[in-house]
């Protein structure tokens, strides 16, 4: 056990400043982009700072299972390549999942849970599978789930939390609140805190606020590193805001003219703090946002003319290994 | 084999074990060799379910593995069939190949978004990149107890990407139950509950893998084929038996495997008998006894003398107690059926 048996760092991984700004920036970039080309793509914008901050410091030998809503920047600090994930948007045979899968899966063998069912809560059993493999081989490595509060009301959230905290396996459970499962607001569905019910499996729950990537960054490094000492699961709710529809293309007629977005933006909030502690110029922040949506641009326009997955992706010989 | 073979019972895949040493086993005996040698040669081997400590799991069918390999490799777990199932398939995605019981099959549903949702499409889903070495065992159909007889098998072989294999015979327990752990894919292992503590018969005790997708012909004949599987293949013969008295010789093949199934054994044998009974367990409607009926209509390999029988559990969910036995098949209707077939003109 320990960073001396794996080679890797103990500790967060020193994702810093300008760095971490320029993470926020490119999910909301690439998401906005594939929303753009993808009216069912499920928009992030509002959120990026949970995705983010829950995943940046883990190791390469961690596993990751992120939410739907934003998972390519987590597969890209898993070392995927941009285009190939946006192919997956368009249903293109450059994705790694071969135009097969629902387009949010990530590319296999990174440390990427699989996630192939469109129903939710399935990949919550597959995450904590990862967790219970680190533990059979002795490790410390851990996995780190993220899933949204509309998720949290299926059995599996209570099944799979449950089990985790008996066996003590190092997973951190997050749930990326948005206040909204598709068109219900949360009054309809969540009667109290998410956070709430960790006590019931005896285990700490954390309650943060999801548009603060420091203080998300800060609960699940916390976590992680109880779960690496075999202190088993913890339970963070990120309470963040849904600037957007379910989908793309969502004409959000649910929505009431006095549903107000609370929280600060995310991105704007940590541009804020960087130039208050003389981290970044506004011409620094600004740079990279242009760069970054250059890139995505680039990428996402290289993944636009791939061809369509057709019938030598159909793959009836990959079904059985 | 042993003594104790019917006579007329034909050579099966695993009778070239005339010089291999072997031991009067239970089928359940037969499926417990096989996890703990599994776990004996492959430390990534483990096993999940309920009971399964001391207790010896529920009809004691983890019996003596918790006392050998002790609680880190056999994990005793909450009633969470969803979670149980679900966290074997990623530990099995992740580099471990674990064994997760569910006590009964008809539990199955209540884990049935992770076995038809997650488990079966992994690895087509990841464009062929990942593996998903999972055995999910339970216990399907009647039993000497009469609890829990739902036999829901047709619903899995249903769906690409599951292995759903069902054996008969002891030997064919612990060498389906060691293919199953070895295979790199997802595998339903169903034991039929009637001959968990059924009548012995002899296993090879060394290393006894059975190829999964390959039929065995338990009996030759040349008059009817009966297609059966797990619980109605002692029945079968049983009729079988009965029938050669009156002159009628009936083929028994005993499938093994729902999924992949092996259409060229059973194409093989009806091209011979030129009739064909299908005995399940579970219900006509919907049974998986229809694609073996479906496979045969299609290939037509030879003209059939007279209609297709299915012989399966009447349509109603099967009841507890006495009454079980009224909404079950039994060598009887087999033998009524095989009757029905070779008695009008035709042959």
């Amino acid at each position: 056990m320990g960073a001396g048996d794996t080679g890797y760092e103990e500790r967060p991984r020193g994702v810093k400043g300008l760095e971490l700004y320029r993470s926020l920036v490119l999910c909301r970039e690439l998401e906005r982009a594939l929303c753009a080309v993808n009216p069912r793509w499920f928009p992030v914008e509002g959120e990026e700072a949970v995705v983010v901050g829950a995943f940046c410091d883990l190791r390469d030998d961690d596993a990751v299972a992120p939410h739907y809503r934003g998972p390519f920047v987590v597969y890209l600090m898993r070392g995927a390549e941009l285009w190939r994930l946006a192919a997956q948007a368009f249903g293109k045979s450059a994705g790694y999942n071969k135009g097969r899968s629902v387009p949010f899966n990530g590319p296999f063998g990174s440390g990427v849970v699989p996630w192939v069912a469109g129903d939710l809560g399935t990949s919550l059993g597959t995450a904590t599978g990862a967790a219970l493999a680190f533990k059979q081989e002795g490790s410390d490595r851990v996995c780190v789930c993220s899933f949204g509060d509309g998720t949290a009301n299926r059995g599996d959230f209570h099944e799979n939390i449950n089990l985790a905290a008996v066996w003590q396996l190092p997973i951190v459970y997050i749930c990326q609140n948005n206040g909204w499962s598709i068109s219900q607001r949360a009054a309809t569905y969540l009667p109290a805190p998410v956070v709430a019910r960790a006590d019931g499996y005896g285990i700490p729950g954390v309650s943060v606020d999801g548009n603060d990537v420091e203080a998300v960054r800060e609960a699940v490094s916390e976590a992680v590193s109880r779960a690496r000492r075999g202190e088993g699961p913890t339970l963070i709710e990120a309470l963040t805001s849904r600037r957007q529809g379910h989908w793309a293309g969502d004409k959000r007629a649910y929505r009431r003219e006095t549903d107000t977005v609370e929280r600060e933006d995310p991105v704007e909030c940590y541009a804020s703090r960087l130039l208050e502690r003389g981290e970044a110029t506004s011409d620094k922040l600004e740079r990279i946002h242009e760069l970054v949506a250059e890139e995505v641009a680039v990428e996402v326009e290289r993944a636009r003319r791939e061809p369509d997955a057709g019938p030598s992706e159909l793959g009836v010989e990959e079904v059985y290994a | 084999m042993s003594a104790g073979t019917n006579a007329g019972e034909a050579r099966s895949t695993s009778s070239e074990m005339e010089d291999r040493s072997t031991k009067r086993m239970t089928h359940l005996e037969g499926v417990i060799d096989a996890i703990a040698r599994e776990m004996r040669r492959d430390e990534r081997v483990f096993f999940i379910g309920q009971d399964i400590g001391p207790f010896g799991g529920s009809m004691q069918g983890a019996k003596g593995l918790y006392e050998e390999f002790g609680s880190q490799r056999i994990l005793e777990s909450p009633i969470s069939e969803s979670a149980m199932v679900g966290a074997a398939i990623g530990a099995a995605v992740f580099g471990r190949r674990p064994i997760v019981e569910v006590s009964f099959g008809e539990f199955l549903p209540a884990a049935m978004n992770q076995l038809i949702n997650q488990a079966p499409n992994i690895r087509y889903m990841t464009g062929g990149a990942a593996r998903v070495p999972v055995v999910v065992r339970t216990r399907m159909g009647d039993g000497p107890y009469g609890g829990h007889p739902q036999d829901y098998s047709a619903w899995f072989a249903h769906v690409p990407g599951l292995k759903v294999v069902v054996p008969a015979s002891p030997a064919d327990a612990k060498g389906l139950m060691t293919a199953a752990i070895r295979d790199d894919n997802p595998v339903l292992f169903l034991e039929a509950m009637s001959l968990s503590h059924g009548r012995r018969g002899e296993v090879p005790t060394d290393d006894h893998v059975e190829q999964i997708g390959t039929a065995r012909i338990a009996r030759e004949g040349r008059d009817a084929t009966v297609v059966t599987w797990g619980s109605m293949v002692p029945p079968s013969l049983q009729a079988a038996k009965s029938l050669s008295r009156e002159g009628i010789e009936v083929e028994v093949v005993d499938l093994r495997t729902l999924a992949p199934w092996d259409r060229e054994a059973v194409l093989s044998s009806v091209g011979h008998t030129r009739r064909l009974i299908i005995a399940h367990e579970a219900w006509v409607t919907g049974g998986f006894g229809a694609e073996v009926a479906a496979a045969v209509a299609e290939e037509n390999p030879v003209n059939l003398a007279a209609p297709v029988v299915r012989v399966g559990a009447r349509p109603v969910p099967i009841p507890s107690g006495p009454l079980r036995e009224h909404a079950l098949p039994n060598a009887p209707q087999i033998a009524e059926a095989v009757r029905r077939v070779t008695s009008g003109g035709g042959s």
